[in-house]
């Protein structure tokens, strides 16, 4: 007897368990689930937690990843013209995620890969479309604010998600970027011959930027040199004249003998002017050697 | 607990009425006893086991998030677990998940540089540039003024939010490097080639990091950004690149060549305004010796003035003769001309060089 009601309570636990592990289930914070009666969904679970069902095979629980999946489309890098006829090569990133488990089971079968194939297809011709609207200037722009990105990747993802809208595909796109903006193949030797023009215009404009401004620098450190030089020239000239200015002042003192000043004068240029570096040829008439004549006739006289 | 007591209970109450039975069963009883005992204690024990895997650390640069059921415990902040040892309950019931905080994580971006695996660039042995870019394979970006270049960045950021980082996105990392992706190509179509590969490069890198974290604020994926490293260059094709480094070196012989001018301004200011002030330098001394020469003149004018009205003529001569005497000394040569017997005019030769004076200037006595 105490075997049984032990072996009862054993059994009983295992029934517990059992039906517990056939009828509960954990929605993970990270999950969205689907239960369906008999193959069609009847109950979508959108919130973490625990929750019942009945057993399979009446009812079955789905559950998928609701966080957000970043899908590239590196494969569909393709060539869109813009408004003014460029060919553009680009690729987006797009985040989205699954909303409605029910609708997303029954859409897509093959899950997440079967997603990213109907998302390339849904979103390349909206971007071909609004690449269309817009001229390259709008894409890639030096003026301020020029490049408009921003407005773009709205307007495509608006168009996506109003596709998304239309038929029901159970997933929301939650944001839409640009990954990479390139040119055809051919395009680029075009470009590279331009860029390589363009240098060498540049090279020869820095060139003559280069002599003409050093040429002005130059011509101007002469010209400030000149004007300096000349200002010294004026000082020069001014202090010059308040010199003989003040000079006059002692014109009067020689006033008083005229003749005797001259002399003077004319004694100290004499002097002056033989001070160095001078020959002298004289004879008896210059004084004072005029005391030569006599001892001349002594010598004649031996 | 419950489980087990109630077992417990039943096995101890029946135990008085059945110990008259024969010593067979009795024996029966008692190897029931016993393994009941068993059966107790492993219960026990597997409990105990059950409840103590629960325990887990937490280390300094985690953080742990417990989930019941799969529904976070506590919203925002509060459900974090900082560093210690924790306890939840065991699986099914709770799910320990642990992220990292602290550490600064980084993302490469994928778009904008040339094909090179990591091992050519630290060999040296980069592939040789096709003559044009296949878009398949080369990543370049397109600039403001429709030049192509080559961008790449590597951004350092840390985790703000890890429930979002977490729970968010199947792989917010990829998220944080399309960000990234999508800044380098925006910047790049926002700068012209020279501002991004010279003129300006502090200012795209700083364009990158904006972008890129406006994106991520955007796109709310929990994370801040600490620093955003950008290198560019210009594309490797032969004729290109040497066109680019034609530019740089005009550029530095044009630097040069206004450092010269500079410095030659300097050199020709310094030299007029030294000579300006020799200039007025010489004019003042030469002023003030002018009229120091004409006071002492003045002055010995006056002192001598009575003597010359005194006796005129041999003032003059004596003044004349002391003047002669001085001027005969200094002279450095002096050449007396005698006066022929017969009274005529001698002829005289005169060699005008001066140096180096010659001691046979004397072609006179003849």
């Amino acid at each position: 007897m105490k075997r049984n009601s032990l072996i009862v309570v054993i059994g009983v636990l295992l029934v517990i368990v059992f039906a517990f592990w056939l009828c509960a289930f954990q929605v993970r914070t990270t999950e969205v689930a689907v239960v369906t009666t008999f193959g069609k969904p009847t109950r979508p679970v959108n919130e973490p937690g625990l929750y019942f069902k009945l057993p399979p095979p009446i009812q079955r629980v789905y559950k998928f990843d609701q966080r957000i999946q970043s899908s590239e489309f590196e494969n569909k890098f393709r060539e869109d013209l813009t408004s003014d006829g460029f060919t553009l090569l680009t690729s987006v990133y797009v985040g989205w995620r699954i909303t409605e488990p029910g609708v997303f089971l029954q859409k897509f079968p093959g899950g997440i890969p079967a997603v990213e194939q109907q998302l390339g297809t849904l979103i390349s011709t909206p971007k071909s479309a609004v690449i269309g609207k817009h001229p390259l200037s709008d894409l890639v722009s030096a003026t301020t604010g020029g490049s408009k990105f921003g407005p773009i990747e709205d307007e495509i993802l608006a168009s996506v998600e109003s596709q998304l809208h239309t038929n029901d595909y159970g997933i929301n796109i939650e944001f839409l970027g640009f990954k990479k903006i390139g040119l055809p193949e051919t395009t680029t030797d075009k470009v590279f011959g331009r860029m390589t023009e363009e240098r060498n215009k540049l090279v020869s404009a820095v060139q003559y930027e280069g002599e003409s401004q050093a040429k002005i620098i130059r011509s101007d450190a002469d010209l400030r040199a000149s004007k300096i030089l000349s200002a010294a020239q004026g000082v020069a000239l001014r202090i010059q004249g308040e010199g003989q200015t003040a000079a006059a002042q002692y014109l009067g003192v020689f006033q008083q003998n005229p003749e005797l000043a001259s002399f003077l004068f004319r004694l100290t240029a004499l002097e002056d002017s033989l001070k160095d570096k001078s020959t002298l040829i004289f004879d008896q008439q210059t004084e004072p050697f005029t005391l030569f004549k006599g001892s001349l006739t002594n010598s004649a006289a031996n | 607990m419950n489980e087990h007591s109630h077992p417990h209970d039943e096995h101890e109450h029946p135990h008085s009425p059945e110990t008259h039975v024969d010593s067979g069963s009795q024996a029966l009883t008692e190897a029931l006893r016993s393994s009941f005992v068993i059966v107790r204690f492993v219960m026990v024990l597997l409990v105990l086991v059950f409840l103590s895997s629960g325990f887990f650390k937490v280390e300094p640069n985690e953080r742990a998030i417990i989930l019941r059921f799969g529904k976070p415990l506590g919203v925002g902040e509060k459900a974090l677990l900082g560093p210690g040892l924790h306890w939840s309950f065991p699986y099914p019931i709770d799910e320990v998940v642990k992220v990292s905080v602290t550490g600064i994580q980084k993302v490469a971006s994928s778009v904008g540089w040339y094909a090179v695996t990591p091992e050519q660039e630290l060999a040296g042995t980069e592939p040789p540039a096709g003559p044009s870019l296949n878009p398949a394979i080369d990543g370049y970006t397109i600039t403001a003024d429709a030049n192509i270049v080559h961008v790449r960045s590597t951004l350092y950021f840390r985790i703000e939010d890890p429930v979002r980082y977490t729970f968010g996105f199947v792989n917010a990392s990829n998220m944080v490097r399309n960000a990234l992706n999508n800044a380098v190509v925006y910047a790049a179509a926002n700068y012209k080639v020279d501002d991004i590969l010279t003129r300006d490069k502090a200012g795209f890198q700083e364009a990158v990091r904006r972008h890129a974290t406006e994106l991520l604020d955007k796109e709310n994926i929990g994370v801040a950004v600490d620093q955003c490293d950008v290198q560019t260059t210009w594309p490797r094709q032969q004729k290109v690149s040497d066109a680019f480094v034609a530019v740089l070196n005009a550029q530095i012989n044009r630097d040069r060549a206004l450092q010269e001018a500079s410095s030659y301004t300097n050199q020709v200011l310094t030299a007029a305004q030294a000579n300006s002030n020799a200039i007025v330098n010489l004019a003042e001394s030469d002023r003030a010796q002018l009229i120091s020469d004409l006071a002492s003149r003045s002055s010995n004018f006056v002192s001598i003035l009575p003597w010359y009205r005194t006796n005129k003529d041999l003032f003059v001569v004596q003044q004349f003769n002391q003047t002669m005497g001085r001027v005969l000394t200094n002279v450095q040569e002096k050449i007396y001309v005698a006066e022929r017997a017969d009274g005529k005019p001698r002829d005289l030769w005169l060699q005008l060089n001066r140096e180096p004076p010659k001691p046979s200037t004397a072609t006179t006595n003849q």
